[in-house]
């Protein structure tokens, strides 16, 4: 008996089969398993965190040393970019003034003004073309908190969807970025009364950074450089939100049309993303509390 | 072993885990070809395996795999429908990556640097294809959904680059566990193969 717990076909197999066990175990939904990564990335985050700021540093300063004479160029182009900006910023002052008292005479809906937007840094990217969730440093101290089911979009600073939070832990997230094989959203043509349709990761297309686009309505005429924006439809992700355009559609089943997305946000490129949270507890205690009132009164 | 191989042992282990985990997640773009990225963490434990024996390669492949399911799980659909985060696929990759490792061609070719590639390609075309092989299987046949990878561009885009990636990542990394440790350079070699030998891991992927 001790010969068999010892010999290595066994441990292979029963650490394999327990590991298994675990992998399914996780899957279920509420499944607590997730703990038991939180000691090992108390270890792991910062120093990951450490040799990432180590690493930038270096970069920067080999940046500094190789771009100085450029930057010395760009420095003085940057000062006469300045004072043009000064005198275009007291001209949008202007603006900006006249455009509140628009706003508030046509009562124009800011479509994400019911979004509170919480900005964090990306921590670790992805591993391999399989071990691809992306982990940013913004969790439940920073009030960030999801419940069993719930989702909240991402975008990158210029309000382009990245993709969506799956996982939140104390101090950290994880995020289900918008060319992986798992995600999906309701899209329509960047129009009024736009053409709806599907964009999904797709596992053949995410290493080119590409999205599938399906379910086209019919009425749709997609080219390429149609800009396409999230629909609303679903709840998840507000209505407007800029995903991409088309690079190419592929209608040679006319009843299946599909259609190649190229996402305006590119992850590499990205240092920090915002997560867009709605504001429903509040709009819940204010119902709540004009209930009392109107009961009291 | 004495105390002190004992703890350089312990220290090096734990800052190769945390440091190739670290470069391989903050700075996948630096490493990366046709959309794939050089697995350091996989490379690392092969070798670890190959050259220092089942016991190093297991041990360092199930940590290093939990280190790499903290940073960057993959993400799969779950049992209700839903997207989830898994815990333990990392583990359980890294760990017969290990094991693999420790099995390959060992005592036949005396843990030679040459053939360490050859186990490193070997590894690596194993794991992307049974890879694809399980995506496939939870994609199509158990989530009834679409698989859209052919098998020309699972060699040409997927298999192919991780392959060159890995290989070129065996170099630097193979220098640096054979030279500089977990164990002292000449400590090793010899009494490893004894403990080989004595537990007959002698011969061509026998476990």
């Amino acid at each position: 008996m001790k010969k068999i717990l010892t010999a290595k076909w066994f441990i292979v197999a029963a650490t394999s089969l327990l590991l298994i066990a675990g992998v399914v175990l996780s899957l279920i939904p509420g499944s607590p398993l997730g703990f038991l990564k939180v000691p090992f990335a108390a270890i792991a985050t910062p120093v990951q965190a450490f040799v990432k700021s180590a690493g930038d540093t270096l970069s920067d300063f080999w940046a500094a040393l190789t771009d100085g004479m450029a930057i010395r160029q760009e420095n003085e182009d940057l000062k006469d970019q300045i004072a043009d900006l000064q005198y275009q910023l007291t001209q949008n002052e202007e603006a900006a003034i006249r455009y509140e008292e628009l706003k508030e005479a046509f009562h124009i809906r800011d479509t994400f003004s019911n979004y509170d937007i919480y900005g964090a840094s990306i921590i670790s990217r992805e591993a391999d073309e399989w071990f691809s969730v992306i982990t940013i440093a913004a969790g439940k101290t920073d009030g960030i908190s999801v419940e069993d089911g719930e989702s909240y979009p991402v975008v990158d600073v210029n309000m382009n969807l990245v993709g969506r939070v799956i996982e939140i832990s104390d101090s950290n997230s994880k995020i289900l970025p918008l060319v992986h094989e798992g995600f999906s959203v309701a899209c329509k043509v960047n129009e009024v009364n736009g053409a709806s349709m599907l964009v999904s990761g797709d596992a053949s297309l995410k290493n080119s950074g590409l999205c599938i686009v399906t379910n086209i309505a019919d009425k749709a005429v997609l080219e390429p450089g149609t800009e396409i924006v999230t629909s609303g439809d679903g709840g998840l992700f507000p209505e407007g939100i800029p995903v991409g355009t088309i690079v190419e559609v592929d209608s040679s089943n006319p009843l299946q049309v599909t259609a190649t997305l190229q996402p305006y946000t590119d992850i590499k490129d990205l240092e920090d993303v915002f997560v867009m949270i709605p504001y429903v507890e509040e709009v819940a205690e204010t119902d709540s509390t004009a209930g009392v009132t109107e009961e009291g009164s | 072993m004495s105390m002190s191989i004992t703890i350089r042992k312990v220290i090096l282990y734990t800052v190769y885990i945390l440091l190739f985990a670290s470069l391989q997640v903050s700075f996948p773009d630096a490493i990366s070809f046709r959309g794939q990225i050089a697995d350091l963490m996989f490379v690392f434990v092969v070798l670890t395996g190959y050259f220092f024996g089942f016991a190093d390669g297991a041990i360092i492949g199930l940590l290093t795999g939990v280190v790499r399911d903290c940073f960057s799980s993959p993400a799969v659909v779950g049992l209700d429908g839903k997207v989830q985060v898994t815990v333990g696929i990392g583990a359980l990759v890294l760990f017969l990556a290990g094991a693999f490792g420790s099995a390959f061609f060992t005592k036949k070719l005396h843990r030679s640097i040459p053939f360490a590639f050859l186990a490193v390609a070997a590894a690596t075309l194993i794991y992307k294809v049974i890879g694809h092989a399980v995506s496939f299987f939870w994609i199509k046949v158990l989530g009834n959904g679409f698989y859209s990878i052919g098998i020309g561009e699972m060699i040409l885009d997927s298999i192919l680059p991780q392959l060159m990636l890995n290989i070129i990542a065996t170099l630097p990394l193979l220098l640096l566990l054979r030279f500089l440790g977990p164990y002292k350079l000449g400590s090793v070699t010899d009494k490893k193969d004894d403990v080989i030998e004595a537990y007959g891991e002698n011969s061509w992927f026998r476990i």
